[in-house]
């Protein structure tokens, strides 16, 4: 490999057939005489605009069909012309300098170009050089020179994540790793699942029980997760009503009266706070307002008037949080739109209570795709304030456009999976960890289950995992309709069937 | 641009003749020219200059054969109207390219390359040998040309006036069209360039023989000068065939006898237009060859080749399978550093160097 241009922080490289690099890898070129060495990554590899292969390839093939022929080239001059043809321009990233073995956030020097040596950085090396590998490790996968790859817990600690990618690359399995290994570190995990993906954490693939099955505490709305209007404060039933069931100010100005009315005479159960709405004296449409509101609550199935069924959300955390982490996952599988809104605004006024109670410590919160129940101030909230509190949340989306380009910006880690689409990667790039271009290059050609890291937890140093596997029970798959069986039974009945059919 | 505009064709799968060819000794001979001229250059320098393709590559011109002055009143031209005679008879075309690499501190290094084109049931195959690298010095010069012009003594003077890169050129295409005149049987063989022998490159002796053999096998020779010097009343003789309908054949028998004995044509000279909006050609067929069969002949041409811009499409890519790209002789230069230790230095630009960037060649 050969130093051959720098443009601002971008290098080319020229890279000759028997030298094999592929995109996502770091390179070293070491300026001896210098003393010092830079670290750039490979974001693209293109032809080297080697003079002639215009004519070469015209002569040698004719609407894409070669002539056929023979060469005898008896001082195998072929091999050396073919070498020179085949070569390869890499572009690459400049992400630091090396000096006597120690890492520099440094690029305004040039290498020499003709005595600079050039080859392959190990991953191993960079990590321990960038100190990547921290002692709470996570074990997401190898790199593409098979080297396993750990973040550090703690680089999700008190951050901001964002998993993203297209459908079916995988995006439910990473965020179950990191899950899976933020509880083995004693941390508490709320997960609000979707689509019932993360029911199953509990089990191996084989159906067994694993050793997280007792960490993992799976609540379905309106099933197993029920409660009281006692049990429920006032202002979190007002975020609900105002913020998930769109109830006016007004309306909610009568709401809080007639909540107060009923705590004061011990009534405040659901049936009371029906029968207080049908007989407050208020204009009839706030009474309708009102009434409409308690019906979606009543039909929602959440609120119940039986102290038995109902959970103490809370105590739940609490419990979670003594007994050595776990994960709550929220079941919004079965649930409508507007009750997933209004349990989601319930679960997060609690989180954000028992936080700021300091009833538990801290709380990572997997959202999946969040824009279908998160309603709009609630971002950027989450993002900010309640960080500080103790809330560290991680969406997850195979919709780039949903997330703001704001949360991009303040978002610590970002895990890219593949994406193609042009418009999504530009959503994408415009993440402030790395450089568009090494973005949009590198993920777009990253196979399935092939992850790009992005932020803090590689020390932004942008590193491509091939994400391992996971000994859990799948529920995030696609249920097809052309199962196995169904397709052999069909193949033998087309076999079967007269020709001409 | 011409490349571009190409006609499709399909390939042929089966075609033996390089085989045949790699036994043959000459190839053995002239292989070991080029690495007996490479022997002494290890570890020197080679001087590269960017490379002006037009200048720097050769192909076989018919400029050594002076300016011939055709007397208008023994000028009796036949005009021959050509009717396509479809009956499969292989074309061959042959053609050779060669390009300067580079200057050592004792002579240059040139790269040959040949290539044979053959169209057989309406498909091509091609054939090539090299690139050869040459490095020609003072000393070693005539031992080159001894070897490609055995009936020229060196003391004429002819063989120095014509430079190395012309004569390694004439070398291997010799050898090319001797190999095919052996290999091929009823074929059409195409040559790039005349008929006329007894200049360097193109020694009479061996062109008659090659001829000879050609006729042996059935085939018939001919070559197709893309320029001519030939005359008549300062008009070229190709200008002459202009207004008439193609595909058609003049003839030019009435030749004056040329007083240089040295000089020989060894063809019938024609004026060939093949196709409607193409260029005409100066045609020399074997002199050997009765009249009419040669006129026989180029209907067969047209009837079983495809034409292009009136030129034969097996001689066109011939040319093009030859010839030299720039990543060729990039390929070239790393195998003489690598095989021979040469280390590349661009050469010097003195206007460069003195005049910085007034240093241009216009107005000396």
């Amino acid at each position: 490999m050969r130093l051959f241009k720098k443009i601002g922080n971008t290098l080319h490289i020229l890279c000759f057939p028997d030298e094999d690099v592929e995109k996502g890898e770091y390179l070293l070129i070491e300026d001896e005489e210098a003393g010092k060495a830079l670290i750039a990554q490979v974001i693209d590899v293109e032809f080297a605009n080697v003079p002639g292969v215009m004519e070469e390839l015209l002569r040698s093939s004719h609407n894409g069909y070669p002539i056929e022929g023979e060469d005898e080239d008896p001082l195998d001059v072929t091999s050396h012309i073919l070498y020179i043809q085949d070569a390869r321009i890499l572009i690459c990233k400049i992400h630091g300098t090396v000096v006597n073995g120690r890492l520099k956030q440094e690029s305004s020097w040039l290498p020499s170009r003709m005595n600079s040596r050039i080859h392959k950085l190990p991953t191993e090396s960079l990590i321990k050089m960038a100190k990547i590998d921290g002692d709470l490790p996570i074990l997401l996968g190898e790199t593409q020179d098979s080297f396993p790859l750990s973040i550090d817990a703690r680089q999700l600690d008190g951050k901001l994540n964002i998993i993203t990618g297209k459908k079916g690359t995988g995006k439910s399995h990473l965020s179950k790793i990191l899950m899976l290994g933020l509880i083995d570190y004693g941390a508490i995990v709320v997960i609000l699942d979707l689509n019932g993906e993360y029911t199953n954490l509990g089990y191996n693939s084989d159906g067994s029980k694993n050793k997280y099955h007792d960490k993992i505490h799976i609540l379905a709305p309106g099933k197993n997760f029920k409660v009281t209007l006692y049990q429920t404060k006032l202002y979190v039933m007002m975020r609900t009503l105002v913020y998930a069931l769109g109830l006016p100010g007004t309306s909610a100005r009568e709401f809080r009266q007639i909540w107060r009315f009923l705590e004061r005479n011990g009534r405040l159960t659901l049936h009371g706070l029906g029968e207080a709405i049908q007989n407050w004296k208020c204009n009839q449409h706030v009474r309708d307002a009102l009434y409409s509101r308690y019906m979606t609550i009543v039909n929602s199935g959440f609120f119940t008037d039986n102290m038995a069924e109902a959970i103490d959300f809370e105590k739940l955390l609490s419990k979670t949080e003594k007994e050595g982490g776990g994960a709550i996952v929220i079941d919004l599988s079965d649930t409508s739109p507007s009750d997933r809104q209004m349990i989601v605004e319930y679960v997060l006024a609690n989180l954000q209570d028992a936080l700021s109670d300091w009833k538990i410590r801290a709380v990572f919160l997997f959202a999946e795709e969040a824009h279908l129940y998160l309603r709009e101030t609630y971002w950027d909230d989450i993002v900010t304030r309640m960080r500080h509190f103790g809330l560290f949340a991680t969406f997850i989306t195979n919709q780039p456009n949903t997330i703001h380009e704001n949360i991009y910006r303040q978002a610590d880690n970002i895990f890219l999976l593949n994406f193609v689409n042009e418009h999504d990667l530009q959503v994408i790039s415009r993440a402030a960890r790395a450089d568009a271009e090494t973005i949009t290059s590198i993920v777009r050609d990253l196979p399935p289950h092939h992850c790009l890291l992005l932020g803090k937890i590689v020390k932004d140093f942008p590193m491509v995992v091939k994400v391992r596997p996971l000994n859990v029970k799948t529920m995030g798959q696609t249920r097809y309709f052309f199962t196995d069986e169904r397709i052999t039974k069909l193949v033998r009945e087309l076999n079967q069937a007269p020709i001409g059919r | 641009m011409l490349l571009i505009g190409q006609l499709h064709y399909e390939t042929t799968s089966k075609y033996n003749f390089p085989r045949i060819i790699k036994e043959i000794e000459l190839s053995e001979r002239i292989v070991e020219l080029s690495v007996n001229t490479m022997r002494m250059i290890k570890g020197r320098i080679l001087q590269i200059s960017n490379i002006d393709f037009s200048d720097s590559i050769i192909e076989l011109y018919d400029d050594y054969e002076e300016c011939i002055p055709i007397k208008g009143k023994i000028l009796s031209a036949l005009l021959n109207s050509l009717k396509p005679i479809r009956d499969g008879t292989p074309i061959i075309g042959v053609d050779v390219s060669s390009i300067k690499v580079g200057a050592t501190d004792s002579g240059v290094i040139y790269a040959v390359r040949g290539a044979i084109v053959q169209r057989i049931n309406g498909k091509y195959r091609y054939f090539r040998f090299g690139p050869l690298p040459f490095h020609v010095t003072k000393r070693n010069f005539q031992e080159i040309l001894g070897e490609c012009d055995e009936d020229i003594p060196f003391e004429s003077g002819i063989s120095l006036r014509f430079e190395p890169q012309r004569q390694l050129c004439n070398l291997i295409e010799r050898w090319l069209r001797m190999c095919i005149s052996h290999l091929a049987k009823g074929s059409l063989i195409l040559w790039d360039g005349s008929l006329t022998a007894g200049v360097p490159g193109s020694p009479v002796k061996e062109m008659s023989e090659i001829l000879k053999v050609a006729r042996e096998n059935s085939n018939i020779v001919m070559g197709f000068s893309k320029d001519t010097t030939l005359k008549f009343l300062d008009w070229k003789i190709t200008d002459l065939i202009n207004g008439y309908k193609p595909p058609c054949l003049f003839e030019i028998d009435s030749l004056p006898l040329l007083s240089n004995s040295r000089l020989k044509l060894l063809g019938r000279i024609y004026v060939a237009k093949l196709a409607r909006g193409g260029c005409s050609f100066r045609l020399d067929i074997d002199r050997c060859i009765p009249s009419e069969e040669c006129i026989r002949a180029v209907e067969r041409l047209i009837g079983n080749e495809r034409i292009y811009q009136g030129y034969p499409e097996t001689l066109r890519l011939a040319h093009i399978y030859s010839t030299f790209t720039a990543s060729d002789v990039i390929g070239i230069q790393r195998l003489l550093v690598r095989r021979y230790g040469l280390r590349l230095v661009a050469q010097s630009n003195m206007h460069r160097t003195l005049f910085g960037p007034y240093g241009t060649k216009i107005g000396g």
